[in-house]
């Protein structure tokens, strides 16, 4: 909190300092967005801006800001500023009349850049985040004194900042200090202790060092816990009910693509359209996942097309959010009140979303099915079969069918006529009971598959076209459940013919039954899809692959929901929300980009993946920009735009805008998009190895190390906090992916009022896994991690703002997972002097030598717990609540293991 | 432990001495008062977090004490949420005239465009399942279901129109709670925290207390949103911690934990002298504050040492997770000077599909369970000259039905479904109208015919008797100032003292 303070203080100074130098040079030209539009965000915007737009007059757009206004003149006249409303409104001394309204009036050094602004052409510009990166020279430093600073350009441009400010930067950290705060960045891990020493021997190099941190799996791990805060991963649902979701491929996705280095352009366009990729491979799919981690509402009584529409809102806003640093949840009650997007435009991106066939449900279809060994070699069969005696077209068709079961149309299309109910998935019918659907198009499809549990037998579910004694199309006898050919209990899917329909209809169903229960419920419908007949129908075999392609529908494995793009016939068109209302459509609108930023290709597809390449294309002027200062953020707890999140032009203005192009645009040229490329040459500067030592002076100036005078000593996160105590302990797993596991919590914490405690202790390694694979319940996120600022990922998290809370202290003092790593450690060690067991556990926890004075406070410690303990040996009996006895010099030296845990010098980076 | 004092002293004085040449700016981009040089700086109102004025004080002690940027009415808030919509047709908004459309079809005209949870087709109406009576000197209404609400009747204004959009649990509650139907926004306490802060820092300033379960939309409707997570309530748990991992660990007597956190704050202090960090000074603090927090939350969840007659008073329940002992908690929280107490009291979404959540079963025992300690808490504190200075919230997330639920076409026990147009909330306590009524709904209790309230009207108010206008208090995120109250909100000037 402190810091925002401290840097309004400090931007303020550099305010002031700015309008004294414009003031003695008054014939510069004025720059528009350095200047002037600064003046105009901050005293006009809010009336006259996206929103309102006093006096018809607003300073949002270049044609509105110098067009007509309600007085019938414009209120700039280019070149004239005595001519310009704006101008005189400045000078009046009446309140009344006086701009801004009933506010002080402008400075005199305002008044006069807006007066030479208007005087000088009343040029308009673009705000700077909107402009092409372009190629940026590295600046030469004039001073020597910086010289042995300078290891790569990175440090050019810190140092030119540096200079301006009088400040000079502090020496390199120590060896040790330098080998756990890289390895923290990189692995999220203490260091390994060989690699360890032979950094700090000297034996290998500062960059081979690193490069061997980057080889470990563990840096996709480190990294992961980043942007899955960005996709608002998390393994429930979310909402009322918040039931569990199978999404944790998603999760190992990321990790593997991280290590892999997949570039950042493919990492996007994978995530964003992988399912539109040519033949998507599995791992394409799964990661569409990225846009499944919207919340899915299984409340009872919610409509489904309010929560997909959050949902599709939700992806607009989280894609902004993450790839442009724009806040465009703003423009979907109105045009933004302050940067370039209109209202429309906001439906426009939309519309590139809007076309999925994910509607909450609550079974999150579609889900893509993983099937096993033998069914993949089924599968292969049944499509081989279908291609030979049909073609590659209708083997795709049954391929996506078998894969996710899309196309389908869920039954909450469908409406009531008589006896029965829609609730949750499903449709009921009881005795007589009715339903329809509107505009079904089964494509001249002869085959209709449904989803189903039976409640009795001997019913019949009859299809009609149009009305209720219209066409029969196909009728479908009804089995008790567990009636199947399997046996199982639950929804079977089957089939029925029906007749050739080429065009789109009405779908009526009814049920005949001849039991005499009017409330009897015989049929719980969850779904109806259509497909053509399996080829070759007069083969020999061909009923063999009509029952494994039945067997495969009913196979039962692991599921994760992906996107997968509406078929033309089940297109949707997207509207404009009046005041963002989704229940008051207004026009429909096309897909389409905001038309401040890179235009549109025509040789983009037309779709969300045209829109993911739009978002990697190199003249995207915000997406590099953003990735590139969330990295920064990272490594350094603070970005270059220290608004992480926004980049508008209410953002904080860059600290180093030079160094923010030149990282953005070699990240996109030179770098390839390599994000561990990236990483890489911000930890290869003198800037990133810097001592974090804080002189007095330093702090006096530059309390928030806006100009990198000294290195960063960040205070570890969640994940870290817990892996570390873990892994110095012995104790941590080396396991990676799977299913999100259950490390112990306190008793009561998963308390739901209804539907009861599903919080399994994971057993065995499972126990001891790292952070990221933690099982993370949104509505009652794993408590110790909460505590450390990680959050519920029930939205997008584009940065934790650290926090210190006596309740963390509580966590690392008391929480038992830090007991049993205390204990643990503290049983490691050898036992022959005490004075070198306590400087070793020191030396393993912190890497650091263990100063004659600390060494007396623990040493102390070590002996007054003992004499405790000796004196009462019952204390020894369930020793930590760990359910052994262990001796005294065993429970002091874990007493001294809990307080080296909890030093400074173990909860931050260095 | 004395040094740490000398030490905030010290730091205290660098950064005052720091700050002195630049008092002007300080005091502009806080929003104290652009005095002097205000033409160069004035307008540091636009875009910046225009209420908390931090200090190094909150550097060190997020939850440092602020004063509020207006006079306020009270110190602190009560906030009884009944999760799952308590009916309002039973309690408080008496409607006679639906006791002649009992259990006849409803009229189509009020199906019209309307869309509810569970209702299907046409539903019959259900009549008032209570009796009511007129009570104490202002005469108002209460059902017989509350009989000792009788004796607070005259504390409590009430308002008998509230609206929301929002017709599900989650949504709802979330709105009630935040602002937003959806997640990711600051919490009424939360807000109440970050703005002022807790005048006792031994225990946390924003105190959630559940029964019967947690709220529906889960830990969000106490989450921080986008304020630092220092800010989202605590769950003060009946069954094991109140606090989680408060209790030391076996074995480790609170003597030897002393000297735990003494010796980590001494090597503590010489990474302080080492690298100068500031931040060091700040988890030094945080050491203390954990173990005075250790001592002051197990001593003010302990309801036993209450003398009998207030217990009595209560009907609590020892050892049980209650609504009496949280009613009992939340006094003896605001009296130590905790900010914001939200309890929330689960059970009351009485459909009627099951004898537990039907009118004439289920919601009678939430009515008792409630009854009681609710007056209780509103005398006690009087009698201690508290309730001047506290704000008491009653309400649920939304109204319910005249009609009678029909769940998938079947009518069971008397049980009516959400409903958002109109249902009844109350507030008593400081700065407020004892005794007032505003609001009133048609014959049937479907809509508000006058004196209609919003969510976000509540919130307004709610921060106003705080010291904040709504509008002002505000913290930007994504580029953009947020606020409780979105773009909404009127204070009720009609409850006002």
């Amino acid at each position: 909190m402190r810091k925002e303070f401290k840097l309004f203080i400090v931007l303020g100074f550099l305010t002031f300092l700015y309008f004294v130098f414009i003031n003695l040079m008054p014939e510069k030209k004025i720059d528009f967005s350095a200047q002037v539009k600064p003046i105009l965000n901050k005293h006009c915007i809010s009336c006259h801006g996206g929103v309102k737009k006093n006096a018809g007059f607003s300073v949002l757009f270049e044609a509105e800001a110098l067009g007509i206004t309600q007085s019938g003149q414009p209120a700039i006249v280019p070149g004239n500023a005595s001519k310009s409303e704006l101008i005189r409104r400045l000078h009046y001394t009446d309140t009344e009349m006086r701009m801004p309204y009933k506010k002080p009036a402008l400075s005199k050094s305002e008044i006069k850049i807006l007066t030479d602004w208007i005087d000088q052409g009343a040029e308009w510009g673009s705000h700077w985040a909107y402009l092409p990166v372009e190629k940026v020279e590295t600046p030469l430093t004039a001073s020597s004194s910086s010289d042995n600073f300078i290891a790569n350009p990175i440090d050019y441009f810190v140092a030119t900042r540096m200079e301006d400010k009088g400040l000079l930067p502090n020496p390199s950290a120590p060896k040790n200090i330098l080998a756990r705060r890289l390895s923290f960045d990189i692995t999220g891990l203490p260091p390994d202790p060989g690699h360890f020493s032979s950094f700090t021997s000297g034996e290998i190099s500062y960059e081979t060092y690193l490069d061997l941190l980057f080889q470990s799996s563990a840096y996709g791990e480190k990294w992961a816990s980043w942007w899955l805060d960005l996709a608002r991963y998390a393994d429930t649902m979310g909402f009322e009910k918040d039931p569990g979701r199978t999404i944790w491929q998603y999760r190992d996705w990321v990790i593997r693509a991280l290590n892999r280095d997949l570039p950042f352009g493919q990492f996007t366009i994978t995530q964003l359209a992988g399912d539109l990729l040519p033949d998507p491979s599995t791992d394409q799919l799964i990661a569409t996942a990225f846009h499944r981690n919207t919340m899915n509402n299984d409340e009872g009584g919610t409509d489904d097309e309010e929560f997909r529409v959050a949902a599709v809102i939700d992806r607009v806003n989280t894609t902004f959010d993450v790839w442009q640093s724009t806040t465009m949840s703003c423009v979907q009650c109105h045009s933004h009140p302050y940067d370039p997007f209109k209202h429309n435009e906001y439906y426009q991106v939309m519309a590139f979303f809007n076309n999925t066939r994910d509607e909450d449900v609550s079974d999150e279809t579609p889900n893509l099915m993983h099937f096993n060994q033998e069914d993949e070699i089924k599968i292969e069969k049944t499509l081989d079969w279908i291609s030979d005696f049909g073609d590659s077209k209708t083997a795709n068709i049954f391929k996506d069918f078998i894969r996710y079961k899309e196309p389908k149309y869920p039954s909450h299309h469908f409406e009531i006529l008589k006896n029965g109910f829609v609730s949750g998935p499903a449709m009921g019918l009881r005795k007589g009971g009715a339903a329809f659907m509107k505009n079904v198009n089964p494509l001249g499809y002869q085959k209709l598959y449904l989803k189903y549990v039976g409640k009795t037998n001997g019913a019949k579910l009859v299809f009609r076209k149009n009305s209720l004694d219209g066409k029969i199309i196909g009728t479908f006898n009804i089995k008790k459940e567990g009636n199947n050919p399997n046996g199982s209990k639950g929804p079977v899917i089957a089939t029925l013919d029906i007749s050739k329909e080429t065009a789109p209809f009405d779908l009526y169903v009814s049920l005949q039954t001849s039991n005499s229960q009017f409330q009897r419920e015989h049929l719980q419908l969850h779904w109806i899809a259509f497909l053509p007949e399996i080829p070759g129908i007069d083969k020999k075999g061909h009923a063999i692959v009509n029952n494994s392609l039945i067997e495969l529908l009913n196979t039962k494995g692991d599921l994760t929901p992906i996107m997968v793009e509406n078929p033309q016939h089940m297109k949707r068109k997207t509207h404009v929300f009046d005041r963002g209302n989704w229940r008051v459509k207004k026009e429909a609108v096309p897909p389409g980009v905001p038309q401040t930023l890179n235009p549109w290709e025509e040789r983009w597809e037309n779709n969300r993946l045209g829109f993911a390449k739009w978002l990697v294309d190199k003249e995207n002027p915000l997406t590099a920009r953003t990735l590139v200062n969330r990295v920064w953020y990272q490594i350094f707890g603070r970005g270059l735009v220290n608004t992480i999140e926004d980049m508008g032009t209410m953002s904080d203005p860059p600290s180093h805008p030079a160094l923010l192009d030149w990282l953005a645009y070699e990240f996109m040229h030179s770098m390839n998009w390599s994000v561990k490329t990236l990483i890489k040459t911000i930890l290869m500067s003198s800037t990133y190895q810097q001592s974090s030592v804080i002189s007095k002076e330093k702090l006096a100036v530059d309390s928030e190390n806006t100009y990198y005078a000294r290195g960063p000593r960040l205070r570890l996160s969640a994940e870290q906090i817990r892996d570390q105590a873990l892994y110095i302990s012995g104790l941590l797993s080396d396991k990676m992916y799977g299913p999100g596991v259950m490390p112990p919590q306190p008793e009561g914490i998963w308390e739901h009022a209804y539907l009861g405690n599903l919080w399994k202790t994971s057993t065995g390694s499972d126990r001891y896994r790292r952070g990221v694979y933690t099982y993370l319940k949104r509505t009652s996120p794993y408590p110790s991690m909460i505590t450390f600022d990680a959050g519920s990922r029930e939205v997008c998290l584009v940065g934790r703002s650290p926090t210190n809370t006596p309740l963390q202290a509580l966590v690392t003092l008391n929480d038992p997972v830090y007991l049993e790593a205390a204990m643990h450690f503290a049983k490691n060690q050898q036992r022959e002097k005490i004075e070198n067991t306590i400087s070793e556990m020191y030396q393993k926890a912190t890497f650091r030598d263990l100063e004659a004075k600390k060494m007396e406070t623990l040493l102390t410690l070590f002996y007054e717990s003992k004499k405790v303990f000796e004196a009462d040996p019952d204390q020894l009996k369930d020793f930590f609540g760990l359910g052994e006895a262990v001796d005294a010099t065993t429970a002091s030296l874990a007493i001294v293991a809990n307080a080296i845990m909890n030093l400074d010098e173990f909860l931050t980076h260095g | 432990m004395d040094r740490i004092e000398k030490l905030i002293a010290e730091q205290r004085l660098t950064e005052a001495q720091f700050n002195s040449r630049r008092h002007f700016i300080k005091d502009c981009t806080l929003g104290l008062g652009g005095l002097a040089l205000g033409g160069l700086f004035n307008s540091c109102s636009t875009g910046t977090p225009k209420t908390p004025r931090y200090t190094l004080d909150r550097s060190l002690n997020p939850m440092a004490a602020l004063p509020a940027p207006f006079l306020p009415k009270v110190k602190s808030v009560i906030y009884l949420h009944m999760v799952g919509a308590p009916s309002q047709l039973e309690l408080f908004d008496y409607k006679p005239e639906l006791a002649k459309l009992h259990n006849k079809p409803c009229p189509p005209s009020l199906l019209d465009e309307k869309k509810f949870a569970f209702i299907q087709g046409v539903p019959n109406m259900l009549g008032p399942q209570a009796t009511f009576n007129r009570a104490g000197a202002t005469g108002n209404w209460v059902s017989n279901h509350l009989p000792h609400f009788k004796k607070i009747i005259d504390e409590v204004a009430f308002l008998k129109a509230v609206h929301t959009d929002q017709f599900n649990h989650g949504p709802a509650q979330l709105l009630m709670q935040t602002g937003s139907p959806r997640v990711g926004r600051p919490s009424i306490g939360s807000w109440v925290t970050y703005g002022l802060g807790s005048e006792n820092n031994n225990l946390p300033g924003f105190v959630v207390l559940t029964s019967g379960g947690t709220p529906d939309a889960g830990k969000s409707v106490w989450g921080s949103g986008f304020l630092p997570s220092v800010y989202q309530g605590v769950h003060c748990r009946s069954k094991g911690d109140p606090v989680l991992y408060l209790k030391d660990p076996k074995g480790v007597s609170r003597g030897l934990k002393k000297k735990v956190l003494e010796s980590i704050n001494e090597i503590n202090y010489q990474e302080y002298q080492k690298f100068g960090d500031p931040e060091v000074l700040t988890r030094i603090n945080q050491y203390e504050m954990a173990y005075r927090m250790q001592v002051s939350v197990p001593e003010v969840m302990d309801i036993d040492k209450e003398p009998d007659t207030i217990k009595e008073m209560y009907g609590v329940k020892p050892g049980k997770e209650a609504f009496a002992n949280n009613c009992l908690l939340a006094r003896k929280m605001v009296e130590q000077g905790v900010r914001f107490v939200q309890l929330y009291d689960w059970g009351w979404d009485s459909h009627g599909a099951s004898p537990g959540e039907a009118l004439d079963s289920g919601f009678l025992r939430k009515c008792k369970e409630t009854d009681r300690p609710i007056s209780a808490l509103i005398l006690d504190l009087k009698q201690r000259g508290l309730l001047e200075e506290t704000l008491i919230v009653w309400g649920g997330e939304f109204g319910r039905t005249p009609m009678w639920e029909n769940r998938l076409g079947i009518q069971n026990s008397p049980g009516r479904d959400h409903q958002g147009d109109a249902f009844t909330m109350w507030m008593a306590g400081g700065g407020i109208k004892k005794g007032a009524v505003h609001g009133a709904t048609d014959e049937i209790g479907y809509s508000g015919v006058e004196g209609r309230v919003s969510v976000h009207d509540i919130q307004a108010t709610i921060l106003h008797l705080l010291g904040f206008h709504h509008e002002e208090f505000t913290y930007d995120f994504q580029g953009r100032p947020f606020r409780l109250t979105d773009v909404a909100g009127n204070i009720i000037n009609e409850i006002l003292a």
